[in-house]
């Protein structure tokens, strides 16, 4: 996100989470009031297979997760198809009674008129999805959108971070640890390498380089270079994690 | 440029039209294309992130350099100002342009670029990218190339809508988000490659499209199977 949106979200974070540790369900809150939706819920992925909810802000949030977890229909269900947010802007609407015969008229009858599925992932790596709703029903313009997008963003930092094992951090430095270069292609590059290097799964692989440059003060994208043209490795001790730098045969 | 190779591009074009249309891939080769047709030495497409920021979702060539100047454009360069202006940039020698954009000038010229355009991708009202054409040559391109320059970034956005048409998606907003996370995809695929063959980037990736048309799938799909490591290339 740029950076005026950063310091925004992370403002408006910090007002949910008053000098405490920032919790998805801070975010949550924070998501209701900056976007402008009745409610908020993050269902995280625990396995392969396995989901389970996090957090919702209100039963009908805590009903709409139910829902989709239960029937395994709907937004938050395609959002992990599809690789991508759906934004059910009108329940409604005939288009979507045909998509979700199930969970549609249920979301109506929870009170739902709008739901917008904003997938937790960084390529490949899944962790969850955040689901917003609206009593009424209409889409979200465009700079709503741009807001969703970013508290999802700052989601998906919290779980890989609380994946990662990290302690959670207080508002102003898990800021600071919101890394923009994120995004650079290195760094998902460097991802790739990694999880051949250390035998993991890609979101293990990311959290591992996540806390590396963390722990080094320096951009993910920087380390994500040093791996990427092979000056930095990271290699399993045989008594467990570790990393070693420099050349490798 | 030759006409037959113009030709290709309208029988590509309707390539869109499959089922199994490959977004990323098509993308990939409209950015070869344009090197082609152009007569430029690189091209990069960007598409918005929805969020304030330009990512990139196809290159000419998977050189991480050119890879890392299209990126640097994120919010400095001739992308983001033809993005917000929705009209198109032209610079014909950078050396003039380092107060402008001292990052993105200093990342071009160590390549060996001098000049540089970008043109919008437009779809009504609204810009959704843009398409940046390298060249090692000072210079501008002739009205005739701009228009065709401009014609091909048309024909990007027309593939990023069919593909948002075949999947009946309700919006352009689902259709963008899938597509950048497509390509991170791919940049993480690329990396397993690279670290299991000890190939470069440019390599990991044409070892990729390779594999995916044998194998008659998506790129992006090939993809996420190499990263969960169902699929091993």
């Amino acid at each position: 996100m740029s950076g005026d949106r950063q310091v925004r979200i992370w403002a408006q974070v910090a007002r949910q989470s008053l000098g405490e540790p920032v919790s998805v369900a801070h975010v949550c809150a924070a998501a209701v009031a900056g976007v402008g939706v009745d409610g908020a819920g993050v269902t995280m992925m625990a396995g392969p297979t396995v989901r389970e909810t996090v957090t919702a802000t209100d039963p009908v949030a805590t009903g709409l997760e139910e829902l989709q977890l239960t029937l395994g229909q709907g937004p938050c269900v395609d959002t992990f198809a599809e690789g991508g947010p759906v934004l059910a802007g009108d329940l409604r609407s005939p288009g979507y009674l045909a998509r979700w015969p199930m969970f549609t008229p249920a979301a109506l009858d929870l009170g739902a008129g709008a739901v917008f599925a904003l997938p937790l992932q960084i390529g490949a790596i899944q962790l969850g999805v955040l689901d917003l709703y609206r009593v009424r029903s209409g889409g979200l313009s465009p700079p709503e959108l741009a807001d969703a997008l970013s508290f999802a963003d700052t989601v998906s930092m919290l779980l890989l971070a609380a994946a990662a094992g990290t302690r959670p951090d207080t508002a102003k430095p898990a800021w600071q640890r919101d890394d923009q270069s994120s995004h650079d292609a290195v760094v998902h590059q460097a991802t790739g390498m990694i999880l051949v290097q250390l035998g993991c799964a890609a979101d293990a692989a990311f959290a591992r380089l996540r806390a590396y440059a963390f722990a080094d003060d320096r951009r993910l994208s920087d380390v994500a270079r040093d791996v990427v043209e092979r000056r930095l490795r990271f290699d399993p001790e045989p008594s467990g994690l570790s990393l070693d730098e420099g050349e490798r045969a | 440029m030759s006409e037959r190779q113009l030709a290709e591009v309208f029988v590509e074009l309707a390539d869109t039209l499959v089922d199994d249309f490959d977004l990323i891939d098509f993308l990939h080769r409209l950015t070869v294309r344009c090197v082609d047709l152009l007569g430029v030495s690189a091209a990069g497409l960007l598409l918005t992130d929805q969020r304030g920021a330009l990512q990139v979702v196809a290159a000419s060539t998977e050189q991480t350099r050119l890879l890392e100047l299209l990126q640097l454009q994120t919010d400095e360069g001739p992308c983001p100002e033809c993005f917000h202006t929705g009209r198109p940039v032209t610079v014909t020698d950078l050396t003039g342009s380092t107060v402008r954009w001292p990052r993105f000038v200093a990342a071009a010229s160590q390549i060996g670029f001098a000049s540089v355009h970008a043109l919008p991708m437009r779809l009504r009202s609204e810009i959704i990218g843009a398409l940046n054409l390298f060249d090692t040559r000072p210079g501008a391109l002739s009205p005739d190339t701009v228009r065709l320059g401009q014609a091909l970034a048309d024909v990007a956005t027309i593939g990023l809508l069919q593909a948002r048409a075949i999947s009946h998606r309700e919006t352009l907003a689902e259709q963008l988000q899938i597509a950048l996370n497509s390509r991170v995809i791919i940049e993480q695929a690329k990396g397993v490659i690279a670290e299991r063959r000890r190939l470069d980037m440019d390599q990991s990736f044409m070892l990729l499209r390779t594999a995916a048309r044998n194998t008659n799938r998506r790129l992006s799909d090939l993809s996420r199977a190499v990263v969960d490591g169902s699929e091993t290339l």
